[in-house]
């Protein structure tokens, strides 16, 4: 799609937005409420009209086209499973409307139930279905005419916590299974990175970035993305040089560590950089007298928060900003550091990324 | 005093029996001094003989419910069937049955049109709808007349308009008297069809059309199942008053073609023949429970009712 722009009155819910979802692939688009995802998905589906912009589908422009003239199939947010039919009538009111054949029909709808494992349920009414066994026949129901791409509208935020997770590995297994597109909304950063092949970061109706869930992660290229997504320090550091595609920054503390950066901007002076609490460790002071450079910061603990599988370390900075560390608890017993106490805080090499900004 | 578990669940059974009827004597009072003593009334009177100057003579007679089914000539004595009596039910169902079909063709687009409005503008709406409601129906009957009769509205409109050059004859025909019919019954038909497509999900809607359906498909095979509830509500509630209707069919079709509201009031009125308006009168109950019975069984049976 390109130059996608809707307006709803005055308010512009998506601002030129232009994305390649390739075939086969699991994309997300990830926002916070109200960053346009939705809309954008209901233009894909039909729903919706673009005020500006085209969308193309196998090189042919669909805009303009129905929602029942698009090889595209919604899984909706509440599912909107038709409530007076069975389950395998649910499921087979694709084909049916599209005039398939009654065996060709009967065939499929065999196969989806078999492939939601929902064996033996064909026949009854939709409405004695627990949550999660109306989701999959919302997905049956969407995949049974086998669409070009499959559309998400957060199916899963209806969902208990656990039940969440097992559909998440089941739609992950569908994707593949199937072969099919699956473009999937949602707000929750951990559904995002733990599904897609591709992830387009969303906010206030732009996108904000595009990448593999490691990317989105480890190189955010603002300070929204690297702030939506996960726990964040950012810290204020000037650029000493540029060395290919690193750049040499200095912090506070007089350290200088390398820094990676977004392929379009060329950093200079004072920029903000992120580190992942879980990319640096606490490291007690008084042992040995610590170098700035093996130890780039140092602190005084304020907080200790203790998670069971790992221990947040709120650290107070030198020059006053606050820095997390994330330990894992590698072995059992108390963890190793008290409020109040000076700590010093390594990095893993090559954490640190520079934010466009 | 010891009195065992038995026992005090016993007692506390009876008393609780006591109390709910206790408490639903209200009820059962309005019930019963305004529903079933009335008709127990009618049921009686349709087994008296008829009084000279109306009224009844407390005498048992069948003579009331034989003059529905049957006729004696005045002159040899036979017995033959009333046949003015069945075409008139005839014809009262015939045309409570087209008024229906008319307030169903006409009320559900508006009923939809509303329902899909913004909701502080369906209240306006609705609003719009029910204003007849608050004029008497023999002056909104006037009210058409005066439209549509030889030196009305439409026809003065059409001659000066060069459309026709005599005017049509439109009052006291049945098209006067359906028309009539489907306007005074039309707000019956919208607001229970409102009330269930309000609640209909019109992501289902959406769902549909993503799913390939037509516009007709989406009518037919997901609002129209599911606002059925609506259209049920809406068809009894025109149905009954329509066929028991006489103000209508007097005043926009002459009291030439008569229903069988106009014939029960003659047996009350001119006819001073009290027994046999009641059994008209209980006749007509009996085919509104009949048709009713007709309703509920189709219902059961395609298994509606799963929605609303």
């Amino acid at each position: 799609m390109h130059g996608i722009k809707k307006w709803f009155g005055n308010f512009q819910a998506v601002d030129d937005v232009s994305l390649e979802i390739r075939p086969n692939e699991f994309f997300t688009l990830l926002g916070p409420s109200g960053c346009g995802k939705t809309t954008l998905l209901r233009m894909i589906a039909g729903f919706e009209m673009p005020t500006e912009g085209s969308i193309r589908l196998d090189g042919t422009e669909i805009a303009s086209l129905l929602p029942n003239q698009r090889p595209v199939n919604t899984v909706f947010q509440n599912y909107a499973l038709f409530p007076h039919l069975t389950v395998a009538e649910n499921i087979g009111f694709g084909l049916k409307m599209l005039g398939r054949p009654k065996a060709e029909i009967a065939a499929t709808v065999a196969e989806m139930i078999k492939l939601v494992h929902l064996e033996g349920r064909g026949g009854d009414p939709v409405t004695q279905l627990s949550g999660g066994q109306q989701q999959r026949v919302a997905l049956a129901r969407a995949l049974a005419p086998r669409p070009k791409v499959l559309l998400l509208d957060e199916p899963l935020s209806a969902l208990d916590l656990k039940l969440r997770k097992s559909m998440q590995i089941e739609l992950k297994r569908l994707q593949s299974e199937t072969g099919i597109t699956f473009v999937f909304v949602t707000h929750d950063q951990e559904e995002a990175l733990t599904m897609s092949d591709r992830i387009a970061v969303m906010s206030h109706g732009k996108v904000r970035q595009v990448g593999e869930p490691w990317e989105i992660y480890d190189r955010p290229a603002e300070r929204f993305v690297a702030d939506f997504i996960g726990d964040t320090n950012f810290l204020d550091v000037d650029v000493v040089a540029i060395e290919g595609e690193r750049a040499r920054v200095r912090l506070a503390s007089g350290a200088e560590i390398p820094a990676t950066f977004p392929a379009d901007i060329r950093p200079a002076g004072k920029v903000t950089i992120v580190i992942r609490p879980e990319h640096a460790r606490a490291v007690s002071t008084g042992l040995s007298p610590a170098t700035p450079q093996s130890v780039p910061l140092s602190g005084t603990v304020h907080d200790v928060v203790y998670l069971g599988t790992d221990t947040h370390f709120h650290v107070r900075l030198e020059d006053g900003t606050n820095f997390m560390v994330r330990q894992q608890n590698a072995r059992s017993g108390p963890c190793g550091f008290a409020v109040g106490d000076p700590v010093g805080i390594e990095l893993s090499d090559d954490v640190a990324q520079i934010l466009r900004d | 005093m010891s009195v065992s578990p038995a026992e005090l669940s016993e007692t506390l059974r009876r008393k609780d029996i006591r109390d709910r009827w206790f408490l639903s004597a209200p009820a059962l009072i309005l019930i019963g001094v305004a529903s079933a003593g009335p008709l127990l009334i009618v049921v009686l009177y349709s087994f008296l003989a008829p009084g000279s100057y109306g009224d009844v003579k407390w005498a048992f007679s069948t003579d009331g419910w034989f003059n529905v089914f049957f006729s004696r000539d005045i002159f040899d004595e036979t017995v033959s069937l009333a046949e003015a009596h069945f075409s008139i039910f005839w014809r009262s169902i015939r045309v409570a049955l087209a008024t229906t079909v008319l307030c169903l063709i006409l009320g559900f687009p508006t009923a939809y049109f509303i329902a899909t409005r913004p909701p502080h503008n369906r209240s306006i709406w609705l609003f719009v709808i029910t204003i007849p409601f608050w004029t008497n129906m023999l002056i909104r009957a006037f009210a058409i007349q005066e439209v549509i009769r030889t030196e009305g509205l439409v026809n003065t409109l059409l001659l000066k308009l060069g459309i026709i050059s005599a005017p049509i004859q439109m009052l006291f025909t049945d098209f006067a008297i359906l028309l009539g019919m489907t306007y005074v019954h039309l707000p019956l038909m919208v607001l229970p069809l409102y009330a269930s497509l309000e609640k209909l999900d019109f992501r289902l809607v959406e769902a549909a059309y993503d799913l390939y359906a037509s516009r007709l498909n989406v009518l037919l095979k997901v609002i129209v199942p599911l606002v059925k509830p609506g259209l049920i509500a809406g068809s009894i509630l025109v149905f009954i008053p329509a066929l028991s209707s006489y103000v209508i069919p007097r005043v926009l079709g002459g009291g030439k073609n008569l229903m069988i509201g106009n014939l029960i009031e003659l047996q009350f009125g001119q006819g001073r023949n009290w027994p046999l308006g009641a059994a008209l009168s209980v006749t007509l109950v009996a085919i509104v429970l009949v048709a009713l019975l007709f309703y509920v069984r189709n219902v059961g049976k395609s298994g509606g009712g799963a929605h609303g």
